[in-house]
């Protein structure tokens, strides 16, 4: 049952004797430059900066083992209490090697620069090395350098190996010619972001990581397991053989099942000696509310008119293609872009009239369309959502997802003497920074195309207007998650615009009365839609019924049997949960 | 420990004056300068420009900063000042500001230094900021060895008899306790070349006596009986005298800790390491000492000593 018995030794002499001297080593160096600088009679320093340097090596002094110092040596972010306790505990009782297994959200990488700070700050930390996934690189420079003043660099070329920390994909580092470079030098600290792509044995990342010689070591995963015991075994292994014993007494110890663990009191005690998970809702992670507002808007006779158009032109398109979906694509965006702004829609129409045989029948009603978008002079959702910004006077979001429609909405507030700043995915880091401190500061408004990515961090607003809405439910949670996040102290007011009469409406009634995507708390939602999407793809089942239904009441029951199934994985997946709260599961395992 | 923005602010002024920096501008929370070369070779990281400068002998062109040490005083005064401004002249004052904003936006990856009016690069000085430690830094680099003496005062050069001064090595001492995890201590120690008397104190010593780094007139230096060498060994023999006195708990619970962490391993490799395939167990074998190796260089207690500076100081003799 004990994990660790203290078993012969392979080699009992090597242990440590605990009376033994402690060894004293003396750096002499200064005592040759001495006598070198006596014998030359010079030149000496200034008294005056003898005095100064003594002053600051009194001010920096690490005069406790047991203290953090890093907070002291931080004025560009104020890490949160559990992310403080966190560090701490990592430093003091883990002794520097970790898995970090919070969930998304909660800071993992904040956590992570504490402890790479405290290192350095006690000088026990010089070289440091940071394996990232190739697209978080560039995002974990910044912020070690900006939040914590450590001058990481991105591993760019070969001699970028030789500075102090470094910040590399995994994929580059566990390759030749860099693999061997790394193989050869010694890190006092590796860090490892996106781990559980460490839990299989057998993979060249796994191998690499084993060799790789390391003092302390951070493991940052928020799905430290997730069909497997193994995985966790793994994982340990990394860090701290043996913690959990060799592979065939955790097998025999802890393992019933590959899902179903055993003995499970004990396993917790000995993740807890590893491992740190951090959730929403413990303690003071609680999230502040979420208030949804759906506002209907009316279309004019001319938007009308243009949706109209545009339904029937896709639909006869449809047919004509035989009901191939994946070539019609494009031809749904425009039923979508019509709901968000007539600029919106003109762009794809040229393009699509651009692709076309100069002779093709399609072109002339394309220009029937353009014909129509002529006539519509006002934008009635842009009226209604310049009324709302006007009434909450306060700092507000908007997205949508066209970049037209972005660019109108800009127009049309500038006009009317409200200022507003773009966003987009496209916008290179400094601009996209340029644009969130305009936000923070005298815009009002900031219209943003993107809600994925790192770097918008909206916590000091927290009003959002869905000005069109994506069909993917997870974008739609990433774009509140930008706003609606840790740090938010105020509610969150979300207004979602829909057309009446439209496919819109149809779409908001799914994600919000069906799926209840609006109020539901984030971790389950990509459960939920990964189980969804095995059966089918949902934006394509929506576009389907679309281009099929021959009524609105057909739409709208086809919409509702998809919310149904929605349902049902639900229930299905709160069951499995329950169950495992029974004979106690993976999920239990890790706190849930 | 720490230090308040007015130790950093006496800190950084200290260290200007030092290296003879031109002064522009000054208040309680912010001062402008104008390096010194000594001080631009310090703190702008421009190597090439100083190696150029250094080849041609061109005249040099130093940069200048703004050094604020209380950002919300300092942005109150300039707004008012901004203010006062205005009301003479009525003309808004937007263009610092947008300055911060162009130069945020043309910085790819780190934001462009802040520019003030005229161009001078703007920075606060916080305690932990990177510019702050590179100051620390210069003045470790440049003030490390001295040869001084204790000023005599007015009267001594019209006295009958020189005064004897004797001659002492004194050393600052960093001494590091490191296992996984650290802490230091300073130790001032001097020793008089003349007599081997050894000074725990000898900050307090020279504390208050006035150093400079001429020789006095009308002054005596007694013979010394210690070479150098000899001093060093009797300060090195009194410091380990007092870290052996130490409690070393915190050593006992390393070991304990090491000990803990290899008995861990080898539950985990005990088995591998039997491995009837020799090649197996050759890999968990060379794994296993991989992993021992690293949990000594983690955990193994040892005491470093260095010095962060030292010197030798005239001092006068008590009689």
């Amino acid at each position: 049952m004990n994990p660790h018995p203290s078993g012969p030794s392979p080699q009992p002499a090597a242990l440590p004797d605990l009376h033994a001297p402690i060894p004293i080593d003396f750096d002499r160096s200064w005592f040759n430059e001495l006598e070198t600088r006596h014998q030359k009679g010079g030149p000496w320093d200034d008294w005056k900066l003898f005095n100064l340097a003594l002053e600051a090596e009194t001010a920096s002094l690490v005069t406790s083992f047991e203290e953090m110092q890093c907070l002291k040596h931080l004025n560009n972010v104020t890490p949160l209490p559990h992310q403080t306790e966190t560090a701490r505990k990592v430093l003091f009782e883990m002794r520097g090697r970790a898995i970090l297994a919070d969930e998304v959200g909660l800071g993992k990488t904040i956590e992570a620069g504490l402890i790479l700070k405290e290192y350095i700050v006690r000088g026990l930390v010089k070289k440091a090395l940071i394996l990232v996934p190739a697209s978080l690189v560039l995002q974990w420079v910044r912020e070690l350098n900006q939040k914590f003043g450590i001058p990481a660099v991105a591993q760019k070329k070969e001699h970028s190996w030789h500075n102090d920390v470094v910040v590399a994909s995994m994929d580059t580092a566990k390759r030749d010619p860099h693999k061997n470079i790394l193989l050869n030098n010694e890190y006092d600290l590796v860090i490892v972001d996106e781990a559980h792509k460490l839990k299989n044995k057998k993979t060249s990342n796994y191998q690499f990581m084993l060799q790789l010689r390391k003092k302390y070591c951070l493991l940052l995963t928020a799905t430290p397991v997730q069909n497997d015991l193994g995985e966790l075994f793994n994982l340990i292994t990394l860090l701290k053989p043996g913690q959990l014993g060799g592979q065939s007494e955790f097998a025999a110890n802890f393992v019933v099942d590959k899902r179903l663990p055993k003995n499970e009191e004990q396993l917790k005690d000995e993740l807890a000696k590893v491992m740190i998970r951090n959730r929403r809702g413990d303690g003071e992670l609680e999230f502040t509310k979420r208030i949804v507002r759906n506002i209907d808007v009316e279309l004019s006779p001319e938007e009308k008119n243009l949706y109209d158009g545009v339904t029937s032109f896709v639909k006869d398109q449809y047919q004509a293609n035989g009901g191939d979906l994946n070539s019609m694509l494009s031809l749904v965006t425009l039923q979508r872009e019509v709901c968000s702004s007539r600029d919106a829609v003109f762009v794809t129409l040229v393009n699509l009239s651009k692709k076309l045989a100069p002779d093709s029948p399609i072109r002339d009603r394309i220009w029937d369309l353009v014909d129509l978008i002529r006539q519509i002079k006002a934008n009635s959702k842009a009226e209604k959502a310049m009324e709302l910004i006007r009434e909450m006077n306060d700092k507000v979001i908007v997205f949508t997802e066209y970049r037209a429609t972005q660019e109108y909405l800009l127009k049309y507030f500038r006009e009317r003497g409200m200022t507003a700043v773009p966003y987009r995915g496209g916008m290179n880091r400094g601009k996209k920074d340029w644009m969130m401190d305009l936000f923070r500061g005298r815009a009002q408004v900031m219209i943003a195309t993107e809600a994925g990515g790192e770097g918008i961090n909206l916590q000091f607003c927290h009003q959002m207007i869905n000005f069109d809405l994506p069909w993917n439910p997870m974008r739609v949670e990433q774009r509140i998650g930008r706003v609606h996040r840790l740090g938010q102290t105020n509610d969150v007011h979300i207004y979602n615009l829909s057309t009446k009469g439209t496919i819109e409406e149809h779409i908001l009634h799914l994600l919000h009365e069906k799926i209840n995507m609006f109020e539901m708390v984030i971790g389950h939602l990509d459960v939920i839609l990964e189980r969804f999407e095995k059966q089918h793809s949902l934006e394509k089942s929506l576009y389907q019924i679309i281009l099929e239904s021959g009524s609105d009441e057909e739409i709208a029951s086809r919409v509702d049997s998809l919310g149904r199934e929605f349902d049902t994985i639900k229930s299905e997946l709160d069951a499995e949960a329950e169950d495992r709260g029974d004979s106690g599961g993976l999920q239990q395992l890790l706190g849930g | 420990m720490s230090m308040t923005r007015e130790q950093i602010r006496d800190f950084v002024m200290t260290y200007l004056e030092a290296t003879e920096c031109q002064f522009l501008e000054k208040s309680p929370h912010h001062v402008t300068v104008k390096l010194s070369p000594r001080a631009d070779r310090d703190l702008t990281n421009r190597p090439y420009y100083w190696g150029f400068i250094d080849r041609t002998g061109a005249e040099p062109e130093t940069m200048s900063f703004s050094f604020i040490f209380d950002p919300e005083a300092h942005q109150a005064a300039e707004k008012a000042k901004a203010a006062r401004e205005q009301a003479n002249a009525g003309q808004p004052m937007e263009t610092a500001q947008e300055d911060t904003l162009l130069g945020r936006y043309f910085g790819a990856v780190r934001p462009l230094p802040v520019l003030g009016p005229g161009r001078i690069q703007r920075e606060e000085l916080a305690f932990g900021s990177p510019r702050l430690k590179q100051i620390f830094e210069a003045a470790r680099k440049g003030g490390r060895y001295v040869y001084l003496f204790e000023e005599p005062g007015p009267r001594q050069r019209t006295a009958l008899l020189p005064a004897a001064y004797e001659p002492w090595l004194g050393v600052c001492f960093k001494v590091e306790f490191c296992c996984d995890m650290k802490r230091e201590e300073l130790h001032f120690y001097g020793v008089s070349l003349q007599s081997g008397t050894v000074d725990e104190s000898f900050q307090s010593r020279i504390a208050g006596k006035p150093l400079v780094p001429r020789l006095p007139e009308n002054i005596h230096i007694e013979p010394t009986r210690l070479s150098l060498d000899a001093g060093r060994l009797a300060l090195e023999q009194r410091l380990t005298e007092r870290i052996q006195a130490y409690d070393d708990i915190w050593a006992k619970e390393a070991r304990e800790r090491l000990s803990d962490e290899l008995a861990l391993i080898d539950t985990y490799y005990k088995d591998l390491i039997k491995d009837p395939e020799p090649e197996r167990a050759q890999g968990a074998m060379e794994q296993y000492e991989a992993r021992r190796e690293e949990i000594r260089w983690q955990y193994e207690p040892r005491i470093v000593v260095s010095a962060l500076g030292c010197g030798i100081f005239h001092l006068r003799s008590p009689r």
